[in-house]
């Protein structure tokens, strides 16, 4: 057999073996550094700081964790958080992350290396990811071979998908879920593929730490099901499925009802009933497999065939009984939205109000994955021609994660890790029939000889070491084609499933070789480049500090956020309440150190609707909230003098409808639009607009600003009326530089025992007669 | 917005003056038109009578063709249904709510008095007099929020809180669709012989899953969970802004993916059992520039996209 270059065969099979695998330890290792460095944008961009929302109470609680133990921590309640109630912090959050930070910390000062805590948890993402990309490699050397486990490691080691949410300060649950996702995974492939109970205890190990890490773990609870499920259809039940997935069911469900968030939630919700019902129906199996293979009589199969989907029915209708009884929670509606789209807008409008949750458009999933889209496609078909067991699985996770990731931006996230495994496939295919020296014959069917030296041959420099040659041994032998049109015949023998020595197959000369590798190496490259310019541009902002370029190019820092809650921490009293629109409680308890009503733990929506109403009523309506609740400061976020379009005038729509969803006789969301349905803050805004507290707090003194101009809100880039509001039940009490944190003073009742307004109009009226007129608005209310 | 009714109803005393008759009136003209009364100036002004005992719910709409409103036409049956189911509740509660329809051009004047620029709307009219005058006082009228959808389910449960009992609306039993899903079971269970076959091929699968992650991977839930049109006011097909899409672009980007995925599949396993050098040659290139053009114009509506988007490709 011809070759298109000669390979060199003077070199020892061990040699090959062993420089193989010291390459494969160098590319991952490389990859590791990779992923690291990447991640670490944000810290030299900014610094060393905690992002975002949650991760400030993660860092809090894990804090707690660190200086005062373990049991502290598990008993802890916080009485500063959801002021009055409180919140049982240890029972109401998966520990997972805090627990491995702790753990991490504990071993280092062992060790006498005295890390902070915080560097830990800033750099805890990263480090994860190298371990993701370990385990992804790990997942697709089952799929297919080292080669594509390299590649999909350095897929997933720089993907943005998965960078978005584990840059360094990104502590958060998901740092360390993906890893443990993957991992899981791998345990369950490993298990399934060689019926070893060991692979599935740890499968289910691994599930426990997962389950006490992220709420995603259903996720798996029903991934793995649906797999076996599948297989079971397919007619493919083995024995090592029924090990596999009994050591891991048994195992992993005990071990989970141990995180005490979980609880009994496995057998008593219908999140977790796919994984029951798999189980029971693969006892059923396994129990009809093993009387047939003792039991000869034809009738006495068959009944045994109808008894067996008779009891699954009968299974699945006492699962149904019981939650139509009530004895197991239907869906929650979290996960019933889903499915059901619309559902979270009409009745759980919290969750619909976090910009996590919107659907994904076109763009994000390019951004975020680039030339990885397209090569999934490829990589799931390639699947299909093998069809082994575990591909099964990539086929099922690709389609149930590409839904998901449509409906929910946040859970791109799952979706990234197959589209990785599935390109890297597709991707060493691609590198493996071309990179593979042998040429097929034209006309003779002699037997050559076979480069056994293939696996020489590597392209170690862009990460992807190709050791071939599953694609030598279907070329092994080779027959005579039959006559048949050659395009046709060459596509149908690309559908059959490979067997071997069916057909000559291979890449003739040197050049279409060069001009598929260089296109495959540059889009490679593009990729490197994308993801570095995402990283570093769209996803190590910290979102608590902002960063804008100076006229001559250089960064800017705005930092108003710390600043304002710098100044709560140092001005106000240790005891006062702070209320604000949930999305900033944490940010307020971790950096403020202060008491607040409402916080990103959303557990209680009737206190969020309080805080929504508050908000979104007038001043008269709002002071006795605020007084009944302690509330001493309120704070705002504001970005219509520097453009920050998250602020809140533009959250406000979601404080009105939960209000609404609470309170539909007083807070009514349409009032506050113009009579033409248009959102504005202008001249034109509706009077139920204009009084409610959230807008007067936003515009406070906002137009004295510019003096004789125009003021111009630059977020919705409308003129505010100079008249200006007034604010008679509240005090302005600090605004940060850039305006974009105002904090107001909840003033106590009046001495002499008027109502606030009157008496600020007194005072008013008393000082500046001659200069302004009489107090325009009568309190009339 | 009270003002202008109030204002409105002082420029005709004619309501005023005999309250009862209007009511009559009110009830006859609900009675002929199925529990709906298609409202004009005039009998508009009757029904939002500032001294009314009754409560109201009006559509003001434009039904008609020339004013190109589709949102109207697709909501006038959801509002009609709800008014029928209305009428069936027992007389005493059913003469104590009225359900409206203005269609623009009966009552232009009460459009611009109103202030209304755009349709379909839905008003609430409390009673402003009588035992059914709202304990809050607030008598203005209430903006349906139509965010809940066209469907007549949520407009008749949001409605129910203003009228005396609940609209007895229940969603009609789906026909159609009963019929249509058992005559696919039919189908499918009488063919199972021959489409068994095609059913347990591996590419019947494949195709499937394929079609579903390119699409679902070209922000097809965004388009359906949004409601966004195929394409824009005029003609353009790419929506402006990062996080939004139109319909089409759902379809071209499919597309592409689905052809570079195909161009890669052929390059990895059709094309290697290609046994002619110079086929298997011209194949190779071919598809490699399909590859390069194709990731080029892909690359090119992401920066139309994302427009500060540094790299490009030819295009």
């Amino acid at each position: 057999m011809a070759v298109a270059y000669s390979l060199p065969s003077d070199v020892s099979p061990a040699t090959v073996t062993n420089t193989r695998s010291l390459l494969r330890i160098i590319a991952l290792a490389l990859i590791s550094g990779a992923a690291i460095a990447s991640r670490l944008f944000a810290v030299i961009n900014f610094e060393s700081i905690i992002h975002e929302f949650d991760p400030w109470f993660n860092y809090r609680a894990t804090r707690v964790l660190a200086s005062e133990g373990f049991y502290e921590f598990w008993n802890w309640f916080d009485p500063t958080a959801w002021y009055p109630l409180g919140r049982v912090v240890g029972g109401t959050i998966y520990p997972g992350l805090m627990a491995t930070s702790g753990v991490i910390y504990n071993v280092l000062h062992a060790l006498h290396l005295p890390v902070d805590i915080r560097n830990i948890c800033v750099l805890l993402a990263p480090g994860f990811s190298a371990l993701t990309a370990w385990s992804t490699y790990m997942f697709t050397k089952e799929m297919k071979d080292e080669s594509a486990g390299l590649l999909a490691a350095a897929f997933i080691g720089i993907v943005p998908g998965y960078i978005s949410r584990s840059v360094a300060g990104s502590y958060d649950n998901e740092a360390i879920a993906i890893f443990l996702l993957m991992f899981t995974f791998f345990c369950w492939i490993k298990a399934l593929k060689t019926g070893s109970a060991l692979f599935g205890t740890l499968a289910a190990l691994f599930y426990f730490y997962m389950v006490a890490a992220w709420g995603g773990y259903a996720f798996i609870t029903n991934m793995i099901p649906l797999h076996s499920l599948a297989l079971i259809l397919m007619g493919r039940y083995s024995s090592r499925l029924y090990v596999a997935y009994s050591s891991w069911y048994a195992i992993g469900t005990l071990a989970s009802m141990q995180v005490p968030f979980v609880g009994f939630q496995p057998v008593r919700t219908s999140e977790h009933m796919a994984a029951l019902g798999v189980f029971g129906l693969l006892q059923i199996v396994a129990f009809a497999e093993l009387v047939r293979t003792h039991v000869s009589s034809k009738q006495f199969q068959s009944l045994l065939y109808a008894s067996v989907i008779g009891m699954g029915i009968l299974g699945a209708g006492a699962i149904i009984g019981l939650t139509y009884k009530g004895w197991i929670a239907p869906w929650t509606g979290r996960f019933y939205s889903l499915w059901d789209t619309g559902y979270a807008k009409i009745h759980i409008p919290i969750i619909a109000s976090v910009s996590e949750h919107q659907p994904t458009a076109w763009p994000s999933f390019f951004m975020d994955l680039h030339s990885l889209v397209f090569l999934f496609p490829a990589g799931v078909v390639m699947c299909f021609r093998q069809l082994r067991d575990e591909h099964v699985f990539v086929i099922i996770y690709a389609v149930v994660a590409s839904y998901f990731a449509g409906v929910m931006v946040r859970l791109m996230l799952t979706l990234t890790p197959v589209v990785c495994v599935a390109a890297a496939i597709a991707f060493s295919s691609l590198l493996d029939t071309y990179i593979e020296p042998t040429e097929p014959d034209v006309a003779d069917d002699s037997s050559g000889k076979i480069a056994e030296t293939a696996p020489a041959v590597d392209a170690a420099s862009s990460g992807s070491s190709t050791a071939v040659s599953a694609s030598s041994s279907t070329a092994k032998k080779t027959k005579k084609a039959p006559t048949a049109p050659p395009s046709v015949s060459a596509v149908a023998a690309a559908m059959t499933p490979s067997k071997k020595g069916e057909k000559p197959r291979g890449i003739f000369g040197l050049d279409t070789r060069f001009i598929v590798l260089l296109n495959a190496v540059g889009m490679l490259l593009f990729f490197v480049l994308h993801c570095t310019w995402v990283t570093s541009t769209a996803y190590s902002s910290p979102s608590v500090v902002l960063a804008s370029q100076n006229p001559d190019g250089s960064q800017h820092i705005i930092d108003d956020f710390r600043e304002a809650y710098y100044w709560l921490r140092q001005n106000t009293p240790e005891n006062s309440v702070v209320m604000s629109w949930w999305d900033y409680g944490y940010q307020i308890a971790g950096m403020a150190d202060r008491a607040t009503l409402v916080d990103n733990n959303t557990w209680n929506n009737t206190h969020i609707a309080t805080v929504g109403k508050a908000m979104s009523s007038s001043e008269e309506v709002a002071y006795p909230i605020l007084r009944k609740h302690d509330v001493d400061y309120v704070l705002i976020i504001f970005g219509g003098l520097l453009g920050y379009s998250g602020d809140d005038i533009n959250k406000f729509l979601w404080m009105v409808r939960i209000a609404q969803g609470v309170w539909p006789d007083e807070i009514q969301e349409p009032n506050y639009f113009t009579p033409k349905g248009e959102y504005k803050v202008d001249d034109m805004a509706s009077p139920t607009m204009k009084n409610s507290l959230m807008y007067k707090m936003s515009y406070y003194r906002f137009p004295e600003l510019f003096g004789t101009s125009q003021a111009i809100d630059r977020v919705r880039g409308q003129q505010i009326p100079k008249a200006g509001t007034t604010l008679d039940y509240l005090d302005e009490a600090f605004t940060s530089e850039n305006w974009i944190v105002r904090i107001y003073q909840v003033k106590k009742e009046d001495i002499l025992g008027r109502d606030l307004k009157s008496a600020n109009a007194f005072a008013q009226g008393k000082k500046r007669k001659r200069t302004k007129p009489p107090v325009r608005r009568k309190a009339t209310v | 917005m009270l003002l202008l009714a109030v204002l409105a109803a002082c420029l005709l005393p004619l309501c005023l003056a005999s309250s009862d008759s209007d009511y009559a009136k009110l009830k006859q003209l609900a009675a002929a038109g199925n529990g709906l009364i298609k409202l004009d100036e005039h009998s508009y002004n009757i029904l939002t009578a500032p001294n009314r005992n009754w409560s109201a719910t009006v559509q003001f709409t434009a039904l008609d063709n020339k004013r190109r409103c589709t949102p109207c036409r697709d909501f006038d049956p959801s509002f009609n249904t709800v008014a029928k189911a209305w009428s069936t509740v027992p007389a005493p509660e059913r003469d104590s709510h009225f359900f409206g329809t203005l269609d623009f051009d009966n009552g232009m004047a009460t459009f611009q008095k109103l202030g209304i620029q755009s349709a379909p709307i839905v008003r609430i009219f409390p009673a402003t007099d009588g035992p059914r005058r709202p304990a809050s006082g607030v008598t203005t009228p209430i903006s349906y929020d139509l965010t809940y959808g066209y469907e007549p389910g949520p407009l008749a449960e949001q409605l129910s809180k203003y009228t005396p009992v609940p609209i007895p609306y229940k969603a009609p039993f789906d026909w159609g669709r009963v019929g249509t899903f058992a005559a696919a079971a039919l189908v499918l269970v009488t063919t199972l012989r021959f489409i068994s076959p095609v059913l347990r091929s591996r590419w019947t699968w494949a195709i499937g899953t394929v079609l579903t992650c390119l699409v679902m991977t070209s922000g097809h839930m965004f388009v359906r969970i949004r409601g966004m049109p195929m394409s824009g006011p005029n003609g353009q097909w790419i929506a402006p802004g990062f996080q939004n899409q139109f319909g089409q672009e759902v379809q071209v980007v499919a597309m592409m993916y689905g052809l570079l995925a195909l161009a890669f599949f052929m390059l990895t396993t059709v094309i290697p059992y290609q046994t002619s050098p110079q086929r298997q040659r011209v194949q190779v290139y071919l598809w490699s520039f399909v590859i390069f053009i194709m990731f080029s114009v892909l690359v090119s509506c992401f920066r139309v996209k994302n427009r500060g988007y540094p790299f490009r490709l030819f295009l």
